[in-house]
């Protein structure tokens, strides 16, 4: 090896001490900055998987019809096509929902609330009671035709109890006021602000409640067996259906800055008319684009903690390696003396700085690795409020090897202009100055 | 032949708002393959001197030749090439390198600047100064397990392994005990007769110089005596042998 690239990385273990200090701070900054990063990676995925759940599907197919006055009703009255074309498609379905759903307001003596009810056939969507447990009540009261399932927070805020009857306000898909009753079977788990998503009633009764015939529906779900195939299913089926059925256009660019594809296309669909019904085809993806900047923000989050913690870090290693200038400074003059040039000592400190960063950076990285493993070990369960960024219930972290390694990077670099001004002084040093100092 | 010749050399040290003139005008020549001595009290000049010789450090005015050459002019960059070169050091505190073993110590010039030797070659030629300084059982030791005479040995076989002409030698006994200090004086003499090699000493003990072929007594910055084999020497190398003459 170089010799002064040998020397520097000696002095660095013949200070242990200090270099297990400055080590270990770098460490901790890339560990905390790695978690954030194995976090986030994880999270869309995991966000728009649970999402998956919430919303039965990764595929979904809505239809729309236009009524008076060219308003959109949301409608699917004849499946068959729909039904067809995810069949040839090849893709693999786990299972297809039909739901129609209505935002509207519950009323329980005097208490009011807002929220979403998805009318699900709880014949067909048998999972659902696996995957929301119940506090109270039982699934099985779902045999009643109004009977309806809320979330913790909801059922408290309205302060109603399983077997009571809820007043609900909503409008049909003609955009007719409406009011109905409910009786509430079950209580899930709280599930936080995803609670206003989950509620759900009987498709026939929801049916009835937004005006449309038993049999039909408004959004059919494809579930898939992973998040992974939801795109490339969503182009076999969306090919297998143009030319059966009218279809909206997919992917709509993103014309404002502001708007997701999703409503982009919502916007597209209000400016046109047509007859019968025409359906859209969109994906989990689409509807979560936002997520993405969701995952931005943590990257960004992670970005600042990075610059900042390593600011103040290479404050510490900057000054640290100014005493270690002048405590070496004979060193610095001998060498100059027996030939080693400037360069050469501006070097040796670089090198000592660089093997500290990578190091430090390293150790951060795998203590943060580590420390992933271990805690996506804890099951926090299905019914807590964080539930939607878990997966399965426990946290999960995915570290992206571009950005581990750019961490590094930026570590390094930050190090190397950290020591600059110090190694900058130590090269100039005359020799003979650098030898009177010594003793 | 003058290897080293200072000529009407000053050197001023700005110290807070005063000047210390340390060196105040000394000129002497060095005849090639002697042994030298520059004894003086402690504050006479005589750090100041060998630094300027050992290109450490520039006068503030008149010149320094080495082998005939002024050297005033010269980059930091190439008055580090020619240290690396032409001269070897030995220091009153030893200064090896606390990271490297005796070996390394005596092998890192070795490592610096472009010639690069042949790795058999340089081991032999190491093995055989080692052997030479007497440390044949020490090669692997740190300098912080040796006593200050070994660590002085380490030191003169550091300062031969490039070769150099010259070796320069600030106090090199001064932090040693009296037999010790005289056992490396002993060992650099006959270096300097084996090899040839000039070899400048300085020291403050009186009872030291007479090993020297030729002394230059300091005394307050100025030259107060200079003989060479108990002839008064020229302050100026003689004529087409110094380019600077
Ligand atoms: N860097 C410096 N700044 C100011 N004065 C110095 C410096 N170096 C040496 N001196 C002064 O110059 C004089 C000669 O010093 P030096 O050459 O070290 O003498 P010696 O080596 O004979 O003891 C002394 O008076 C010393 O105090
Ligand atoms: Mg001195």
């Amino acid at each position: 090896m170089n010799t002064i690239a040998n020397i520097a990385l000696r002095n660095l273990s013949r200070q242990k001490k200090r270099t297990i200090l400055l080590g270990s701070a770098i460490a901790f900054g890339v560990m905390i900055v790695t978690l954030i990063n194995g976090f986030a990676g994880a999270f869309s995925a995991n966000v728009a998987e649970n999402f998956s759940d919430l919303m039965a599907g990764h595929v979904f197919i809505s239809g729309t019809e236009k009524g008076a006055k060219d308003k959109d009703v949301s409608v699917i009255r004849d499946d068959t096509a729909l039904t067809a074309a995810v069949k040839a498609s090849g893709a693999p379905v786990k299972y297809v929902t039909r739901r129609s759903a209505f935002s509207g307001t519950l009323i329980f003596e005097g208490k009011k609330i807002r929220t979403n009810v998805d009318g699900a056939n709880l014949d067909e969507e048998t999972f659902l009671r696996d995957r929301l447990l119940l506090k109270e009540g039982s699934w099985d009261a779902m045999e009643d035709r109004g009977a309806l399932i809320l979330s913790e927070k909801i059922a408290r805020k309205l302060n109603a109890d399983v077997g009571d009857t809820i007043l609900v306000q909503m409008q049909t898909v003609t955009g007719q006021s409406n009011v109905g009753e409910f009786r509430l079977a079950g209580i899930s788990f709280d599930a936080g602000i995803f609670g206003q998503m989950m509620s759900y009633a009987n498709l026939s009764y929801v049916n009835e409640l937004i005006g449309l015939a038993p049999d039909e529906y408004q959004t059919m779900g494809i579930m898939l067996d992973g998040l992974k195939r939801t795109e490339s299913a969503a182009a076999s089926i969306y090919a297998g259906l143009s030319g059966d059925v009218q279809l909206f256009e997919r992917g709509v660019k993103d014309e404002k800055g502001a708007e997701t594809p999703f409503q982009a296309l919502m916007r597209q669909q209000s400016k046109e008319t047509w007859d019968g019904v025409k359906y859209r085809l969109f994906t989990i993806n689409e509807i979560l684009s936002q997520i993405k900047q969701i995952v931005a923000a943590l990257d960004t989050a992670a970005a600042i903690i990075l610059v900042v913690l390593f600011i103040i870090i290479m404050v510490g290693i900057s000054n640290t390696f100014s005493i270690v200038m002048f405590e070496r400074i004979g060193e610095i003059g001998t060498m100059r003396a027996l030939g080693v040039q400037r360069g050469g000592v501006r070097s040796m400190f670089l090198y000592e700085a660089v093997f500290l960063a990578l190091g430090g950076a390293i150790a951060g990285i795998i203590v943060a690795l580590v420390a992933m493993g271990i805690i996506s070990l804890f099951d926090f369960g299905m019914e807590n409020p964080a539930f939607i960024i878990m997966k399965n219930g426990h946290l999960s972290f995915y570290l992206p090897p571009l950005r581990a390694a750019g961490n590094v990077v930026v570590i390094a670099l930050l190090t190397l202009v950290a020591v600059a001004s110090p190694a900058g002084k130590a090269a100039k040093l005359t020799p003979a100055e650098a030898l009177r100092t010594q003793k | 032949m003058g290897i080293v010749e200072l000529e009407n050399v000053r050197k001023v040290y700005p110290l807070g708002k005063v000047q210390v003139e340390a060196v105040k005008g000394v000129s002497f020549c060095i005849e090639k393959g002697d042994f030298i001595s520059i004894a003086g009290p402690s504050g006479s000049g005589k750090t100041t001197i060998l630094n300027m010789v050992g290109l450490v450090d520039q006068p503030t005015d008149g010149e320094v030749f080495l082998d005939g050459k002024p050297t005033s002019k010269l980059k930091d960059a190439e008055l580090t090439r020619l240290r690396h070169e032409t001269l070897g050091f030995i220091f009153q505190s030893f200064n090896l390198i606390p990271v490297l073993n005796v070996w390394e110590n005596i092998e890192f010039p070795l490592l610096l600047g472009k010639t690069r030797v042949g790795k058999d070659e340089k081991k032999e030629w190491i093995d055989h100064l080692i052997e030479e300084v007497g440390l044949s059982d020490w090669r692997k030791h740190k300098p912080n397990e040796l006593s200050g005479g070994q660590r002085q040995r380490v030191a003169i076989a550091r300062a031969l392994v490039t070769r150099p002409q010259i070796v320069l030698a600030d106090e090199p006994t001064a932090n040693l005990d009296s037999a010790t200090g005289e056992q490396i004086l002993e060992l650099m003499k006959k270096i300097n007769r084996e090899l040839e090699t000039t070899f400048i000493f300085s020291t403050h003990d009186a009872r030291i110089v007479d090993i020297a072929d030729h002394i230059i007594r300091l005394r307050d910055g100025l030259v107060t005596e200079n003989v060479r084999r108990g002839e008064p020497a020229a302050a100026a190398c003689s004529s087409g042998e110094s380019a600077g003459a």
